[in-house]
Order: C-alpha cells, then structure tokens, then sequence
C-alpha cells in the first residue's frame, strides 16, 4: 500500500488530468479538497479554458482535432513525466477506456486512476465483454457474439440473414463504442446496408476500430446502471443504480438515482449482476455496468464501461459520497473507505433523489444537432440541492472539434416530486444566449406527465418530442419583446451604438486584405458571426 | 428605424416565423423579461433600416430581424418583380449546422423524392443526414465532401 493514512495524508504528491472541460474540473477540486496538486493538458483552443486555469500547471499537447491533442497517449504520458505526475485521471471518453493508453501509463511508471488495462481490454471490447456475461449466466439482449464482416461486400449476405435470426428491430453496435457513437437503429431490413456501414464508418472515426455487432432492440425498454468500485484485487461493491432512459440518438440526457419505481429485490437483482460481471473481469476503481430492463420486468446486461461516467454526480448525490475521492485513495493501493461500504450496504434503500440534466449544445428543434458557437451570456444556478459542473464561461468559444456537453445541472432532494420542482427552479435560473443549448427539452421533459408518473423508456423521446410548437410559441414571445426593445419606450439611443467598422481579418490582421481573396472571404465571415456586442 | 412605425420581425429557425407587430399597441413588458441584445449592424442593414437582435426565451436562443413593415413591404414588391421564379422554383439547401461533408448521395440531374436521403454533416463526430425537403431534381451541387460548411452555407439547389 502506498500513500498514508486517509485522515492525516494524500494518495498522491500530483496528478496529471487527461482531459479537457467539466470532468476536468471535476476532477482537479477533487484534488484539491485532498491537497493533491493538479496538471492539466490543453490544446491550442483550450489554452484559455476554466480547466487549464483552475490547474496548479498546465501542458500544451496538440491543435485542435483531439486526434492530435487529447488523444496523443505519447504526449501525455510525456507531459506526466515531465511534471512529475504519479499519477493520471482519464475522465470519460478520449483515451479514458483505452488499455493502451493505461498501459504506457503504467509502463512510465505513473499509477493509472482506473481499472487495470487487462480489464479495460477485455471490456473495450463490448463483444467480449457480451461472451463473458454469457458465460457467467448473467442474462444478455439477444444478438451476434462476433464482429460482422463489413469490409467483404460480398458476404452482406450473411449479415441480413443474422438479422432475420435475431429479428427486428436491430441496434448496430459498435464493439468499441461509447456515448452512441456508432449505434444505429435499424426497423427495416432495406435499411440494414446501409446502417451497418455507417456505424462502422461512426465507429472507425470515433474510436478507431470498425468493429460493429448486432442486437435485438428491445421495445420501450428502460435504461438502467449499476455504479461500482473495486480494490486491487479485492471487494467489489455496488453503490446504487441509475435511471437513463431518457436518451436521444442513444445519447443520455437526463439520468436520475435512484431508478424510480424498482422494488427493493429488484434493485438487490440489479446490484448483484453488476458485481457478478464486475468480478468475472476483475475490476478495480470505479466502473459502471449498463443494462436493459424490460417492460416485463426483466434486466439484461449490456456493457460495462470502465470509467468514471458522465452522470456518477447523481448517485453521489443520493449516496452522499465523492467517487473521485474514493478513485484516488484506491488507485493509490488504499482500501475501500468505510462511507464507501457503508454506501453499498444502503444502496438498495436510498433516502433521497437526485437528477442530472445535461446542458449541451445542441438544438432540440434540430433534432438535437450540434451547435458550436461564442456564449455570449451564462449565468449559473446555485442555492439548496443545486450543483452545477461546468466547463464554460460567459464569452466561451464552443468549439465544433469535441463534444457539445457544456455544464451538467444536478440537483438532489428529498424525493422525486421535490427534485423535480427543484430542477425546474434551477433551470429558470440558468441564462444562457448565443448558442442553443438543451434547456428548452429539459424544461418540456420535467413537466411531462409521463416523465413525472416516472414511465420512462428508451424510445420516449422520438415518441413525445415534438419542439415545433414549443419553439413558435417561443418566438411569438420574442418577436413582441423586441417589437417593445425597438418601439417606443426605447429610442436608438437606448440600443448599443454601432462600433467602429470592423477591421477585416479580425485580431492579428497585419492589414485589409483584397476583396475576393480567400481572407476576404474568411473576413465577411467572421464580421457575420462575431457582430454580437 | 424610427420608434412608431409598425415593424415586420423575422424570427429565424427551422422555419422562420414572420409577424407584423405595432409597438405602440403592445401591452408594456412583464416585470421577467429577458434581456434583448443588438447585434452591430452591417453596412447593408444600417441602409435598409433594419436591426438584428438576439433573445433567450425559455431556453430558445432566438435571432430576431426587425424593419419597418412598410419598407419592408415595398423591398417585397421590388424582388418579386425581378424574380422570374414563382412559389415552385428552387429550393436552396443551407446548412442547418457547422461540419464537414462527409457522404454525398446525389449528383447533379438527379431526380429525388421530399425524404430522400441527399447528403451527410459531420458535426462533433457525429454524422447527420440532410434529407431533400421536397422533391425535385438536383441543380447546382455546392457541397464538396471533406470540405467544412459554416451555418448558412449553400449546399444544393433543388429545381
């Protein structure tokens, strides 16, 4: 065991976080609050970041395209050595699940904040980790055990026919997937095709392997996951259950703990499969375990993701323990903590409820495209039972090269009914302007009947979401609020006076530049997009 | 654009809503009202009185182009005498999202169905498919595949 004692002690001297924006700062106050100092890594964009100030030190790693910045292990691990880090946090996503990446972290020396890479290879490897469920009796959705030829055209043949057998509607999975990326509904076999190359191209790009599998989509299930924690070779333990049903493009967007409406042995059923697949793989850290239950009542394992999730707020939340914390004590040879076990014993009694919102940037009448762009306003919500993990600012570049998650919104209360008229409360007071963001869904979704009533399903979105007349509405009222600004009770002198013409070619131009240049027309677009005072 | 005068408000969006209001006749701003924001204006719509604004209403953000109705009617009558195309014309395809085109399925000539399939942006590594509004045949096809596109950009004309 390294480190020292939990109450006087730290588990490291400082760590290097491997990632970028909220679960960076996540990750940097956990080390603070146990005195650890922080290293952040950054690309070009990133440099003025919440993330890269809130750090003790900071390391450049690349430009933009997180292929050359957040997912270069080389540069990482070297910039580990270069600070002295003893020890690296992954976050989710980039190199997170990588065993790769943990393994030339360890090989430097540097200890790995995460499950070991043997463990992280066999379930990287969503295949894999379906065979050994299997084999260990834990029930899975019904599907392919093997990769689907999709570089031989020859032999889509075969394809369609494993799709007959297992039936429709099908997801194509990515088998190193993640986040959706990959994933692909399919209800008609002439769809299949092309499905099928799409996720494989997702799934190439995303994760650099094209490896995709079939699974029967079961109809209006509920998503359901298991948060654990394991010691070095040692117990491992379930903290309680999420609900994630409420997903769109089989992105989570709204996660609550705990699952509404279980019965306690259904939550006990839920907590033990997740161990049962924890332990066939020998988990360590902190891991999740994602299943499907149906509408008969039945859970089916689908992945476990072996990382810290997007979403672990809410069950610490409702556990009213710091995962992170307990990430670093056991990634540092300590024992499970006592508020630790002490969790898992209740976690099939939880006493309060918590949600999480997550506030992208993505337009919800666009079917929740994408939506980079300049935060021209941000305003965080705060009082009782709010957090908000956040990576932006007011006058924040959203970037198009990662992500759109922008802040996570979590509130908890004493039960369901409260954190719901508490979430409401909190999102009425978060402003937001220049980028469309996810809040006009959540405020539809948290007063939807059947999302009160707690019926969730997978599929509730494609089914109820219908932003049209919601958004009309929306821009009835604002057309009337500037008819008001621009009348009479507000002469132009009221309204910001225009600036001094732009200079083309906007900051750093050495000079005008000649219309019909690519600059010139580089410049036209920037005064287009940057004209907001 | 003097204060009195009724106005046109284009509110853009999947699809623009447009309204005539008269500021005088509107009841006077709630005690809760976002805040509005102006954005500078181009030399363009300093000439032709008009004013861009941007408001945040329950979440929407929402760009506002406010002119005079009775200029702005007039312009109307100006361009529907120059434009040879009536109501069945083109349809010019902009891009909803900044990405990069990654798929084309069409080409120039070709004949398509309102729901077909025509071309894909990847935006944060995600692939969204752009589906023909109506149908028609494909004219003029701007998009390049592996070129980015910026919001607005032109990216196929359907005849």
């Amino acid at each position: 065991m390294s480190g020292s004692d939990r109450r006087t002690g730290r588990p490291f001297e400082r760590v290097l976080i491997a990632n970028r924006g909220e679960i960076a700062i996540r990750v940097i106050r956990a080390c603070r609050e146990l005195g650890i100092e922080t290293v952040a890594v950054y690309s070009d964009p990133d440099a003025a970041s919440r993330h890269v100030r809130l750090a003790d030190h900071a390391v450049r790693i690349g430009p933009a395209p997180a292929t050359e910045s957040y997912l270069r292990a080389d540069r990482i691990v070297e910039a580990a050595l270069a600070t002295g880090a003893q020890a690296v946090h992954p976050g989710y996503g980039f190199l997170s699940e990588q065993a790769a990446f943990a393994t030339a972290v360890e090989a430097a020396g540097i200890a790995f904040i995460g499950p070991s890479p043997l463990t992280l290879g066999s379930l990287g490897d969503k295949l894999s980790a379906r065979r050994s469920a299997n084999a260990q009796g834990v029930p899975i959705v019904p599907g392919t055990f093997e990769p689907l030829p999709t570089d031989d055209a020859g032999r889509m043949d075969e394809i369609v026919r494993e799709a007959e057998r297992i039936g429709y509607p099908l997801l194509v999975k990515a088998s190193a997937g993640g986040g959706g990326r990959g994933m692909r509904r399919v209800d008609d076999p002439a769809d299949l095709p092309v499905a099928v190359a799409t996720a494989a191209r997702e799934a190439v790009q995303a994760f650099g392997d094209g490896s995709v599998y079939l699974e029967h989509y079961v109809e209006g299930g509920r998503h359901i996951e298991v948060q654990l924690l394991g010691e070095e070779g040692g117990r491992i333990v379930a903290l309680g259950e999420r609900d994630c049903s409420t997903q769109r493009r089989h992105q989570k967007l709204v996660e609550e703990a705990p699952a509404p409406g279980l019965t306690r042995d259904q939550r006990r059923r839920v907590h033990e499969l997740a161990v049962q697949v924890a332990r066939t793989v020998g988990l360590r850290n902190a891991a999740t375990a994602e299943f499907l239950f149906s509408r008969s009542g039945e859970f089916y394992f689908l992945e476990v993701n072996a990382r810290l999730q997007v979403e672990h707020g809410v069950t610490e939340l409702v556990a009213d323990l710091d995962l992170v914390h307990e990430q670093l004590w056991l990634a540092a040879g300590h024992p499970l903590s006592d508020r630790a076990l002490a969790a898992a014993a209740a976690a099939a009694d939880p006493v309060r409820h918590a949600f999480e919102l997550r506030i992208s940037a993505e337009d919800p009448s666009r079917s929740f495209a994408p939506m980079p762009g300049l935060l021209t306003r941000w305003r965080e919500p705060s009082g009782p039972g709010v957090r908000m993990d956040s990576g932006v600012e007011e006058g924040w570049r959203v970037s198009g090269d990662y992500d759109p998650l922008l802040a996570k919104l979590l509130v908890v209360a004493a039960d369901r009914p409260a954190a719901i008229a508490r979430a409401l409360r909190a999102l009425d007071e978060l402003e937001t302007g220049g980028v469309q963001t996810t809040i006009p869904f959540h405020r539809w979704l948290l007063t939807l009947p059947a999302f009160i009533d707690a019926d969730l399903r997978t599929d509730l979105i494609d089914r109820a979401w219908d932003p049209a007349p919601l958004r009309e509405a929306a821009a009835r009222r604002a057309a009337e609020i500037v008819a008001r600004a621009a009348g009479p009770d507000a002469a132009p002198a009221q309204l910001p006076a225009a600036p001094p013409a732009t200079r083309p070619g906007g900051e750093g131009s050495a000079g005008w530049v000649r219309p019909g240049s690519p600059d010139w027309a580089h410049a036209g677009r920037r005064e287009a997009t940057e004209r907001w005072p | 654009m003097s204060a009195r005068e009724p106005l046109r408000l284009t509110v853009s969006g999947p699809e623009d809503l447009v309204v005539e209001l008269d500021p005088a006749a509107l009841a006077g701003a709630a005690h809760r009202e976002p805040e509005v924001r102006a954005a500078h204006p181009t030399p363009r719509e300093r000439a032709e009185g008009r004013r861009r604004y941007e408001v945040t209403v329950d979440g929407w953000v929402l760009v506002v182009d406010a002119e005079p109705a009775a200029r702005a009617a007039l312009r109307e009558r100006a361009s529907r005498g120059a434009a040879a195309s009536g109501p069945t014309g083109r349809a010019v395809l902009k891009a909803q999202i900044p990405g990069r085109v990654v798929r084309l399925w069409v080409e120039a000539g070709e004949v398509v169905e309102a729901g077909q399939r025509l071309l894909a942006i990847e935006a944060m590594k995600m692939e969204n498919e752009i589906r023909a509004p109506r149908a028609g045949t494909i004219g003029t096809i701007s998009a390049v595949i592996g070129r980015p596109v910026e919001l607005g950009d032109e990216l196929l004309v359907i005849e």
